[in-house]
């Protein structure tokens, strides 16, 4: 394997990867049981071998499987929690949300070490991708604040214990990962920017997560990239400070679509651990320009040394065409690329 | 030989419709048609003024592409009941025998391509000359006698519901200082007036002051209609800016509005877009391609009637359709001494206008487009696996539909009133158009279609009576983000 920390502003990518069109149809075929799973499971296997292809070719650093077995950024976890009662599992397309709740509450895994999979078998995931690639590899799900924002809760009198519960079932599946030999685990929180009430909830239930599980984490949270629309428009005030408490290793935000504003929520809450600055607009298809990417770099360095900033696009590239998609990770690196010829230490740190 | 019985409802009210059916079962056994590759179709046409004859037949290409080409055999009920059951064999050898006759006014196209659209457009362009020539307004030739523009309850519950969403947005301190809403299509501007009226009115009992931050943009693609419309609102002139939108393609001139639109209001624009249409026989999807053409008694008749000969007949249409009818009559002042006599030649041609039909195999519809950036897939669900249909595409809506939903706030709305089919079993029991409407196309809008496509956007579409006109066939579209 690769080593991680050899380079300056390391590249990486948020998580998923672009879906293209046929890959969506099947997945909907399978959703209307007209694929069988053995079937679908081939196929996704081959889609995520190209996904680490397609980002090894770019020059990424740190790549991820796509996420293509994942119908969407909920239900796939939704789905394997048990005690979440999914009723209906046929979709008319595949990206629709599934309407899932709880009865009661969820079973709780027993408390002794090594208790084995849990039921999402996200290290299988893992151990697939590691045997593609010797470059390090992200592996990310999301977090249990937005898990539980799609779940109907008849269970919970207080509704954080939900998001609790969820919190500690991913704590059990982060573990399996990192005996698997996952080194950089990231929590999505894609709903968070909606509810910035309950930043604070959505904290502490990302350091259930990470407790105990020895692995560098990185935090993402963005303004929402369903059907490459954001769900909610604001600023990342609401983050801070409540985020300096996770015990986490790396924010990973949004800035080339919203603007680098909020950068100045780094050096004026005094962020001192590593940003992954968002670089690339995955809501818009137009490519960027080499040299606009590392103008938004070279304005991140004037808030974060470059030994503490990772490269990434603003979200998953799941909504992009896979031309565009594979257009804008080159664009990244060869940002990347002009800015490290600048630093002291060229491409080595 | 299949036959395919459409208009159920009719079937059940109309003894004519019933009694149409054995004549016609005869007439076609009469026929030299070859039963065993013969199609019957039956539809009720509502349309009074309408591009078909009574019995027409339509070729169905083989995929194959071998010489053996099924017919596809299509009766108006409404019309067939009227004819001596002794003369409707002659009326099929008539059609089964003449699928080339008149005077083309085009090649094959799609419809979307037909020059009916460009008909529809110079009824737009040349309004007033038109209304001059019937000595009736527009508005007087809808059902009802005036549009929904004017109907000021539909206004006041918009209204209201967005000012109970300002003021959500606004306790959140997530208003933004600029309030849009966009209406396209803007007619005479009597919507607009309405609409903007009540809201004054509103805003002054709400006591928020939304209307000092309110933008109302009118688009429509007519400097001419946007002209008109803007006197009307005067007395808004600040609050209103007038642009020029191609409907079918509005982020060409909104791109500025993504994201930020409240309200978007379209009334009655839709069915009025061109379409192409797509069918599915014994499995094999194809494309409706047509040719407008007058027959040869109408040509003969207008060429005589306007002191022109049957082969120049269709260049001065071509014409009229390039240049309207003011021009026409200053360039040919032979022909056409005053604009009355232009457009009565107008008239006359649109009146006698038809549409002969034929299905073309697709080569599949991952290689139709429907719109520049929308392949024929998304159909799919709708029109394969569903047995034998026949539906339109609403190219035009689409392009003008998916063109609008980026414009839209997050907590914004599309509300579109239209005719719209609602469930795409419809198209199996009725007859949705093309009709004439005066001096414009009319299809209904494959509102299916719309909602799967939004759905992929991540958008809910409902539908729902239109409450302001009870009886109507308008229905209400409502678009929202959903999730």
């Amino acid at each position: 394997m690769e080593p991680t920390n050899t380079v300056l502003l390391p590249t990486t990518v948020v998580g998923s990867y672009s879906v293209p069109e046929w890959l969506e149809r099947l997945k909907t075929e399978y959703y209307q049981r007209r694929i069988s799973a053995q079937h679908m499971a081939e196929i996704n296997e081959v889609a995520i071998k190209a996904a680490v292809k397609d980002q090894e070719l770019a020059g990424i650093d740190i790549v991820s499987d796509g996420e293509l077995r994942r119908d969407n950024d909920v239900d796939y976890f939704l789905a394997r929690i048990p005690g979440v009662n999914i009723p209906q599992r046929a979709k008319a397309d595949y990206f629709d949300y599934y309407d899932a709740e709880v009865t009661r509450p969820l079973p709780e895994l027993p408390d002794e070490p090594g208790a084995g999979s849990t039921g999402l078998a996200l290290a299988d995931d893992f151990r697939f991708t590691r045997q593609l690639t010797r470059k390090p590899i992200k592996f990310s799900f999301t977090g249990p604040f937005s898990l539980s924002r799609r779940i109907r809760d008849d269970a919970y009198s207080e509704p954080g214990d939900l998001v609790r519960a969820l919190a500690r079932r991913l704590n059990a599946e982060a573990r399996e990962l990192a005996k698997a030999g996952a080194e950089l685990l990231q929590i999505d929180e894609p709903f968070l920017a909606g509810y910035p009430d309950q930043v604070e909830l959505a904290i502490e239930a990302v350091n259930i997560v990470t407790d105990g599980v020895p692995a560098t984490w990185a935090l993402h949270v963005c303004y929402g990239n369903r059907y490459a629309r954001p769900s909610w428009e604001g600023h990342y005030d609401f983050l801070f400070p409540a985020v300096k408490a996770a015990r986490v290793d790396q924010v990973v935000l949004e800035f080339a679509r919203k603007g680098l504003d909020d950068l100045r929520l780094i050096r004026q809450h005094g962020w001192d651990k590593w940003l992954g600055l968002g670089v690339i607009d995955v809501k818009n298809p137009e490519v960027e320009a080499a040299e606009l990417v590392a103008s938004r770099i070279r304005r991140a360095l004037e808030y974060v040394p470059a030994e503490r900033l990772m490269i990434n696009p603003d979200c998953g590239l799941r909504h992009l065409a896979p031309d565009v998609a594979r257009q804008k990770l080159r664009a990244m690196v060869a940002g990347v690329a002009l800015v490290r010829a600048e630093l002291p230490g060229g491409q080595t740190s | 030989m299949d036959v395919d019985l459409r208009p159920v409802r009719k079937l059940r009210e109309s003894a004519a419709a019933r009694s149409a059916l054995g004549p016609i079962m005869e007439a076609v056994c009469a026929s030299p048609a070859d039963l065993g590759r013969a199609r019957v179709v039956c539809d009720w046409i509502q349309y009074k003024q309408n591009f078909r004859e009574a019995v027409v037949s339509r070729p169905v290409a083989d995929p194959a592409d071998t010489a053996d080409t099924e017919v596809e055999i299509a009766f108006d009920l409404r019309r067939c009941a009227d004819i001596d059951p002794e003369n409707l064999t002659a009326h099929v050898k008539q059609a089964l025998a003449d699928r080339q006759p008149g005077l083309p006014l085009e090649p094959w196209v799609p419809g979307r391509d037909s020059c009916i659209w460009r008909f529809n457009q110079l009824y737009w362009q040349a309004l007033t000359h038109w209304e001059v020539a019937t000595g009736r307004e527009y508005e007087q030739s809808l059902p009802g006698g005036e549009s929904d523009a004017r109907n000021i309850e539909a206004a006041r519950e918009l209204i209201l519901e967005l000012f109970r969403i300002w003021d959500e947005l606004d306790a959140r301190r997530a208003l933004p200082e600029e309030l849009y809403v966009l209406e396209l299509g803007v007619g005479n501007g009597n919507q607009a007036r309405t609409w903007l009226d009540e809201f004054l009115q509103l805003d002054r009992r709400h006591g928020r002051e939304y209307y000092h931050r309110l933008r109302y943009l009118m688009g429509d693609y007519s400097p001419h209609v946007l002209d008109r419309a803007r006197q009307a609102v005067a007395h808004h002139a600040e609050r209103v800016s007038a642009l020029v939108v191609e409907a079918t393609r509005p982020s060409v001139t909104l791109g500025f509005l993504a994201g930020k639109a409240f309200l978007v209001y379209i009334s009655n624009v839709y069915d009025n877009l061109p379409t192409d249409e797509l069918a599915c026989i014994h499995g094999r999807t194809y494309q409706v391609e047509t040719q407008a053409f007058l027959t040869e008694d109408d040509a003969g008749q207008i060429a005589e009637r306007f002191g022109t000969s049957r082969d120049e007949l269709a260049k001065l249409i071509d014409r009229l359709l390039r240049i309207g009818p003011e021009l026409l009559s200053e360039s040919s002042p032979g022909e056409f001494p005053d604009p009355g006599q232009a457009v009565a030649f107008w008239r006359a041609a649109w009146e006698a206008l038809r549409l002969r039909e034929r299905y073309v195999p697709l080569e599949g519809l991952d290689r139709y487009q429907i719109t520049p950036s929308l392949t024929g897939e998304i159909i799919r669900p709708l029109i394969e696996g569903q047995g034998d249909v026949r539906m339109h595409v609403s190219n035009g809506a689409l392009g003008s539909f998916t063109g609008t939903l980026p414009l839209l706030h997050p907590f914004g709305r599309i509300q579109c009133h239209d005719l719209f089919l609602t469930g795409s079993q419809q198209y199996r029991t009725g007859f949705y158009g093309p009709g004439k409407y005066d001096g414009s196309v009319v299809n209904w809008v494959n509102g299916p279609l719309l909602q799967l496509i939004a759905s992929r956007r991540g958008f809910g579409v409902e539908f729902t009576p239109f409450r302001q006109r009870p009886g109507s066939n308008i229905t209400t579209l409502t678009a929202q983000a959903r999730d």
